[in-house]
């Protein structure tokens, strides 16, 4: 099942899919709170 | 959706080929997202040229539809499955992102609704389930899987509950598919009762995210009524979420007690393991926004940013749901989750017309 061979990959790149999300989304946080993202349209 | 593409053992230890193999499904989930978007704004765009009144569709339904069309008529090749699978991640990228639009204060009111409501409806999905399992003599692990899935969520709750207690591959594919085509019911269904019964956003949200098993499912059913909606729709499935480990855990010692699945040595480090981190990372930007940390215009960023996740995780739910694949399970455990579904639609929507009365939701 493509799900479970996704956390695999993630698992295999030392986290898991979760922390994965988790940090990616911190990082994105990060960048805009030091300006370099500064507008995100919609 | 169809099996992943197995690659060979080389390019599998380098990480950067492991990421650079899901960019083409990706991409795919960017363009049916963006389409769907684009379709929204232009014909919203040109019915107000015209003077049209026209009922908006909303870029949840067209991206969802999209995926739908693609994957039930065409042959997607297999070099985009394991980007498409990444809707997972976008989702729970998602969900961390969303944290910027609630305070603390919202998570706590809402969040603590949330949890008891959550604490009844889990233990009402178990029971229905189990009882519904025995009356139409499903195997007993298969009816364990479809009450894990349908009282907590959904696929992921399945997949975790499936190594906890030895379940067989067969059981574990009929009560995911049955799962997954509830699912896509409940995207069409849950607006329109939401719609017909005039539920205020929050009350709506409150129960897509009780009722709803698949947290992608759930947040496009939210988001399906209206923004607000789906906001809530997110907290609510979240705080259903956090029980996962709790519930797996109490199958694992239920099934370990029978002698059909391994004992749990560390029951801590088990319900670690099995506890969604995402919820963390809503909780924290959730505070950074609170302590302001960050600006007016930051939040908008990250509420946007979360938006654009959603969008590629309402592409994937379309494009992973095959109803061809979904019909080859058989009728039984579909027939049980159905009636489960419904009975559970109807306890968790009277749960909160309470709610609703108690604390004007």
């Amino acid at each position: 099942m493509s799900e479970e061979k996704l956390a695999t990959t993630a698992t295999r790149l030392g986290l898991s899919l979760d922390v994965w999300a988790v940090i990616t989304s911190l990082v994105l946080a990060l960048l805009v709170r030091a300006g370099v993202l500064k507008h995100v349209p919609w | 959706m169809a099996a992943s593409v197995a690659l060979p053992s080389q390019e599998a230890q380098n990480p950067f080929v492991s990421i650079a193999r899901f960019i083409p499904g990706v991409l795919l989930l960017a363009a049916i997202g963006f389409a769907g978007k684009t379709l929204e704004q232009s014909i919203n765009g040109y019915a107000k040229a015209h003077h049209l009144v026209i009922p908006n569709v909303e870029y949840v339904l067209w991206a969802i539809a999209i995926g739908l069309l693609i994957s039930n008529t065409l042959t997607i090749p297999k070099l985009f499955l394991p980007g498409i699978a990444t809707y997972e991640f976008w989702l729970k990228a998602g969900i961390v992102l969303l944290g910027a639009r609630f305070v603390v204060g919202d998570v706590l009111k809402l969040g603590g609704i949330s949890i008891g409501l959550v604490v009844l409806e889990i233990s009402g999905s178990l029971l229905l389930m189990t009882a519904l399992g025995r009356i139409f003599k499903l195997r007993p692990k298969l009816t364990t899987l479809l009450a894990v899935g349908s009282a907590v969520c959904g696929v992921s709750a399945i997949i975790a509950a499936k190594g906890a207690i030895d379940a067989d591959d067969e059981d574990s594919s009929f009560a995911i598919a049955a799962i997954l085509a509830l699912g896509a019911i409940a995207l069409v269904t849950f607006p329109l009762i939401g719609h017909a019964l005039h539920l205020t956003d929050n009350a709506y949200g409150l129960w897509a995210g009780l009722a709803v098993d698949n947290t992608a499912e759930a947040t496009a059913a939210g988001a399906l009524f209206s923004d607000a909606a789906g906001k809530v729709a997110v907290l609510a499935k979240t705080t259903r979420n956090a029980t996962i480990g709790f519930v797996v855990l109490g199958y694992a010692i239920y099934w370990a007690s029978r002698g059909q699945a391994e004992k749990v040595k560390n029951k801590g480090r088990f319900l670690w393991e099995k506890f969604p981190k995402f919820v963390l990372g809503f909780l924290a930007i959730s505070l950074l926004v609170s302590v302001h940390v960050f600006n007016k215009e930051q939040v908008g960023a990250l509420a946007n940013l979360s938006r654009w996740a959603f969008l590629l995780t309402f592409a994937g739910v379309g494009l992973r749901t095959n109803f061809r694949e979904m019909s080859k399970q058989g009728l039984r455990p579909f027939i049980v989750g159905a009636l489960g579904e419904v009975l559970i639609a109807v306890l968790t929507l009277g749960l909160v017309v309470g709610a609703n009365a108690i604390w004007k939701l």
